[in-house]
């Protein structure tokens, strides 16, 4: 432990000191009375002091949270000498806080003495913290001498983003070949009705439409749609975040992302991730619960590494994106190379949908003429932008303060069911 | 010199109220060398034989600083145990107590020693010695 003297020491020692000089220089006892206190204080407390030995270890309840949701977990303090004044502050990263306030406590414990004391952390945003350290600092009774060392082993806590309520999500233009939830747009063994058209031999019984065939006086048989899963790309733009205050596009991204991949997955379906930014990460599309918490992690590990390297939908391996596969890309819309990577997906022929996380309600208008007018001109770059877009057939959903994610999808539904009209 | 010392102490206290809202620990020992300065002045003044409020005053000093040195401390926000003011109060007024027994018994011994001329300056020079040989202590201690 590191040990370093209290200001009480300093002062002390000088008011010891201008007593003795001015008891000397004026001939009066009673000035060197009055530095007795602080020197017999000084003299006792110092030679008192000893270097304390403690141990001390956080353990959590659990190694996953939920964002916002609270962790227990427990700081197990072991002495082997005593300590008038043992405080022990843990050590939160940015982001994590003590659930009740108070990451700081002091107690005081003789030689020997084991104590557990409850701790309750509560992530405020979703993310991996590192926990596990405190910071100790141990005082004397006089409290002359300060003893303050960093404990403990850290362990990981994987906060999980909170999930938005989202009842429908967006169905695929194309269906892949297994067997899912969504009603396929090709015809064959299935529930959904689709379409009669005669019997061909080799067509099963119970496929006849007998109603149908009785009117037509020939037979006819029912043709059905399959029951298939859909490859979903979720898309993230980590290559700019706008930030004020609580709020990020990037952590609103994140949510979406997790929310997403959890609806999809529940219907069978296999979802990938692309986290497009300074660094490149991605997910090969799976499904299943173990692909769920991989993409999770994987979207936890997502942050704005600041780069000035261009980097495009080439750097992405082709396995990764599938044919057919639904894109959701999930952006603020303010970087260029993100855009770009956008159009170029377009031009690929992917079913593209961009879900816009509204930075707009994040920027400051301005305080004066000039900066009011960038405002203005930034709002109506942004709508032209957003036009050229759905020029190209993506459908682009803003989602923002005033727009919950719900609405947004079930914007992009509409969208999609004209521009499918539109394109027959 | 009445006023001149009241205006001392007022300035004094100042100090020590600066020294609490801005949490500057060097303050506080200043706050304190006015307020001796000023009961050194009455002494030099009054020239009386010997001050018997002289072990008061010291124990009231010496509890000033404590109870400043506590307050400043008690800044950080630190969620103490129960009871955990009480002791340290109770540890506060015991030295208190201490420091007055101690001088006071000193005030005497100076008392008897006073008619044998070189002897206050003996005392003088031993206790300043002693403060030295406690700060070079303190210097010494290597740290772990």
């Amino acid at each position: 432990m590191s040990r370093r003297a209290s200001p009480r020491v300093a002062g002390y020692a000088t008011l010891t000191a201008i007593g003795l000089v001015a008891a000397l220089a004026l001939r009066r006892p009673e000035l060197a009375v009055l530095s007795v206190p602080f020197a017999l204080v000084l003299a006792v407390g110092l030679q008192r002091a000893s270097d304390p030995n403690v141990e001390v270890e956080v353990t959590l309840a659990s190694d996953r949270a939920l964002e916002g949701n609270e962790v227990d977990g427990e700081i197990a303090v072991s002495a082997a000498t005593g300590v008038d004044r043992l405080e022990i502050l843990v050590v939160l990263p940015p982001g994590l806080e003590a659930a009740d306030g108070d990451d700081a406590v002091a107690l005081r414990l003789s030689g020997g003495d084991e104590r557990t004391i409850p701790v309750r952390l509560r992530p405020a945003r979703w993310g991996l913290y590192d926990v596990g350290e405190v910071e100790v600092r141990a005082r004397d009774v006089f409290r002359l001498v300060v003893w303050q060392r960093r404990l403990g082993h850290p362990t990981r806590l994987k906060a999980y983003p909170r999930e938005e309520s989202v009842r429908r999500i967006l169905a695929p233009v194309e269906t892949q070949a297994f067997t899912g939830s969504e009603v396929a747009r090709t015809k064959g063994d299935g529930i959904e009705y689709a379409d009669l058209r005669d019997y061909v031999p080799g067509d099963r019984l119970r496929s006849i439409n007998w109603r149908a065939s009785a009117r037509r006086n020939d037979l006819v048989v029912n043709e059905r749609h399959p029951e298939r899963n859909a490859d979903v790309v979720l898309f993230v733009d980590s290559f700019a975040d706008v930030r004020r205050g609580d709020r990020s596009t990037l952590d609103d991204a994140v949510r979406a992302a997790a929310t997403l991949a959890t609806r999809y997955l529940e219907r069978r379906d296999r979802v990938g991730l692309v986290a497009l930014g300074g660094v490149l990460r991605w997910l090969q599309p799976g499904m299943g619960l173990v692909q769920r918490f991989r993409l999770i992690e994987t979207v936890l590990e997502t942050g704005v590494e600041p780069t000035y390297t261009w980097k495009d939908v080439n750097r992405i391996p082709p396995r990764i994106l599938p044919p057919k596969a639904l894109v959701v890309a999930l952006t603020p819309l303010v970087d260029p190379r993100y855009v770009a990577a956008l159009e170029d997906l377009r031009a690929r022929g992917f079913d593209l949908v961009v879900v816009e996380v509204d930075p707009v309600g994040l920027v400051e208008p301005g305080r004066d003429e000039i900066e009011r007018l960038a405002y203005r001109l930034w709002l109506l770059e942004r709508d032209v932008l957003r036009s050229r877009l759905q020029g190209l057939g993506m459908a682009v959903a803003r989602w923002g303060d005033d727009v919950s994610l719900e609405a947004a999808l079930e914007g992009v539904r509409t969208y999609r069911r004209y521009a499918r009209l539109a394109r027959v | 010199m009445v006023w001149a010392g009241l205006r001392v102490v007022l300035v004094a206290l100042l100090v020590l109220v600066a020294a609490l809202v801005l949490e500057w620990a060097p303050l506080l020992p200043a706050s304190l060398a006015l307020l001796g300065g000023v009961y050194a002045a009455q002494l030099y003044a009054d020239d009386a034989r010997l001050d018997g409020a002289a072990p008061l005053v010291a124990a009231g000093l010496y509890v000033t600083a404590e109870l400043g040195y506590w307050s400043l401390e008690e800044r950080e926000r630190v969620e103490a145990a129960p009871g955990e003011g009480l002791r340290r109060l109770a540890i506060v007024t015991l030295l208190g107590l201490v420091a007055l027994v101690v001088a006071a018994t000193l005030l005497a011994l100076a008392d008897i020693v006073r008619t044998r001329g070189l002897a206050v300056d003996i005392l003088g020079a031993a206790a300043a010695a002693a403060a030295l040989l406690a700060v070079v202590l303190l210097t010494r201690r290597p740290e772990s």
